[in-house]
């Protein structure tokens, strides 16, 4: 029953970004037998995770996960340890340090601060796959001040043809932006002298965002090849992401209510058509 | 799952239905759910706890004009005659009616007597709250109730929808102002909500509460004139509020997004991978060509 996973990808295409965890946890619960396929399918906010044996920060999605486990890409390890984990083959897992240094390097020029992860797994037609994942969160340091995080959930596979190296690149970045407000900063107010006015209020701009790309590349390391992808790709969405979290959500508000007197604007569009009529005549 | 909890779950998707979407959301969970009889019964309540909340609007038989669904709009068990069906005022054409929440229809439509000592101050709010929908909104609709009960305290609410599913989006303005004229009080709320779904999930959702002190002079005016300055207020309030969400926005722009990623490196160039490999590495250069050639078929 194919269009059940649809259904329920509608649904999460709807629900409020915000709540994704608790309503993915809902529909596994619903219908148990198909929370493989929405794990998959799903984007979740990544969670961070400490390595226990280097002590450092890693991200933890259903890439890096194996049963209730997950690996971290700096050790190698799983937490909760287990006995017989997946992890990539030796040369892969090469291959993956090299990776996850150079993303690292990649993260501080972007996003001076953050945590990044990169996983690699081995496919059975001999290539491989990976996933780059970036996360930074910012706090408010007073309530006023707005919070914020933003997650990058790079997933490529590669497949080698001849000389070339084609990849698949499917791209999300969830941004989440809220700012609370309230009249005790509000100067202007003050200055009117409304004692008895008070107003407060909070804004949320959320959500995820994904896009797809199929780029080829000479064969040069997968490591150049992969990064240049992902941060061309990741030029493309800020890019995408600050038109429509600041310019489209901010059109529909004012399709909705306009600050300037509409009845004022249609009585000079009727002035107009009359004065246009009365020149024609 | 126990068919109560696929209920409860069902019911709470559908609270979170983005503006405009609900038929969307509702077919959705129909086909997760897969068990119409038990929906039928369950999500009745949601519904309209759904539609009470969204200020949904419904056409009133006989006039050309909409009313809105809500708290205020629901007549109390007491001023309805005999058992039975809740009943939903549409205070403009002093009718009350049967509404039902899947279909989103009035129906049996009956004269509504409203008390009469309140009836000249609600009419001239309703009347000045009109005038403002046309000047400030594409779209708006809006009811004035008078509390049958409690005297000069009225409510005046305020819905506005567009929806955009060939383009991905909808959005929804809502406003209420509880005005009282006891306490000289006006307590206002502001809701803004907006979906942005192409290739993506993005939402807007906005909280805001005013509470205005009135000014004793507008309290002793005419209903009439009352109403005109009442909703002046209300003119100001709300629009200096959709410029203080540019504010909001530019900030947000400006600190968050920005410090979250940067649009290029502090160098103002993009990275040089092979440099960025070369610097780290070294060695796994040659390590790397070697994974991509053992790879090829």
């Amino acid at each position: 029953m194919a269009d059940l996973v649809d259904s329920m990808l509608d649904l999460m295409r709807r629900l409020p970004p915000t709540r994704i965890e608790e309503n993915v946890a809902s529909l596994i619960g619903i219908c148990p037998d198909y929370a493989d396929d929405l794990l998959g399918s799903v984007d979740q906010p990544l969670q961070l995770k400490t390595d226990r044996a280097t002590g450092r920060e890693y991200l933890a999605c259903d890439y890096n996960r194996d049963g209730e486990s997950y690996r971290s890409p700096w050790s190698n390890e799983y937490d909760p340890p287990l006995e017989d984990g997946t992890v990539p083959t030796p040369k892969l897992r090469k291959l993956e340090i090299s990776a996850n240094e150079a993303f690292d390097t990649y993260r501080e020029m972007y996003y001076e601060g953050g945590v990044s992860s990169v996983y690699l797994w081995d496919l059975d037609d001999g290539g491989f796959a990976g996933v780059v994942l970036l996360k930074k969160t910012m706090t408010p340091s007073a309530p006023n001040e707005p919070s914020g995080s933003w997650d990058s959930i790079h997933v490529f596979e590669t497949a080698e043809r001849g000389r070339q190296a084609h990849y698949k690149l499917t791209s999300t970045v969830m941004l989440q932006l809220t700012m609370k407000k309230n009249d005790a900063e509000d100067d202007d107010r003050r200055a009117e002298g409304r004692e008895g006015w008070k107003c407060d209020g909070e804004v949320t701009l959320g959500g995820s965002m994904t896009r797809q790309d199929w780029p080829i590349h000479d064969s040069s390391s997968h490591i150049t090849n992969t990064g240049k992808m992902i941060e061309e790709m990741e030029i493309k969405m800020r890019n995408l992401l600050q038109e429509v979290y600041f310019g489209k959500t901010r059109d529909i508000i004012y399709d909705l209510r306009s600050i300037d007197d509409l009845e004022k604007t249609r009585r000079q569009r009727e002035l107009q058509k009359e004065l246009v009529g009365f020149i024609k005549r | 799952m126990e068919s109560h909890e696929r209920i409860q779950a069902a019911c709470n998707f559908l609270l979170q239905s983005p503006p405009g979407e609900i038929n969307d959301v509702l077919n959705d969970v129909r086909n997760i759910i897969s068990d119409d009889e038990l929906l039928q019964e369950g999500i009745v309540p949601a519904l309209k706890k759904y539609n009470l909340a969204q200020f949904i609007t419904v056409d009133i038989p006989e006039t050309n004009h909409q009313s809105i669904i809500s708290e205020a709009a629901q007549l109390s068990a007491d001023s309805q005659e005999g058992e039975g069906q809740e009943r939903w005022l549409d205070p403009r054409s002093k009718r009350s009616f049967v509404f039902d929440h899947m279909a989103l229809e009035a129906s049996d439509l009956q004269r509504f007597e409203p008390n009469e000592s309140f009836e000249p101050f609600r009419a001239a709010l309703e009347k000045a709250s009109l005038k403002y929908l046309l000047a400030h909104f594409h779209d708006g609709v809006s009811s004035v109730f008078s509390n049958q009960t409690t005297p000069n305290r009225f409510i005046l609410q305020i819905v506005a929808n567009k929806y955009n599913p060939t383009n991905f989006w909808a959005g929804r303005w809502r406003s209420e102002y509880v005005v009282n004229l006891n306490d000289h009080s006006v307590q206002g709320t502001i809701l803004v909500n907006v979906h942005y779904y192409e290739q993506g999930n993005v939402q807007l959702s906005t909280t805001h509460s005013i509470s205005i002190a009135l000014p004793p002079g507008i309290v002793t005016a005419s209903p009439e004139s009352a109403g005109t300055k009442i909703l002046a207020l209300i003119q100001t309030e709300e629009g200096k509020y959709q410029t203080s969400l540019n504010d909001t926005y530019h900030e947000m722009a400006e600190k968050t997004f920005k410090s979250l990623r940067r649009a290029l490196p502090m160098t103002r160039s993009k990275l040089d991978w092979e440099k960025v490999l070369g610097y780290k590495l070294g060695a796994e250069l040659s390590s790397s060509k070697g994974a991509f050639a053992t790879g090829s078929s």
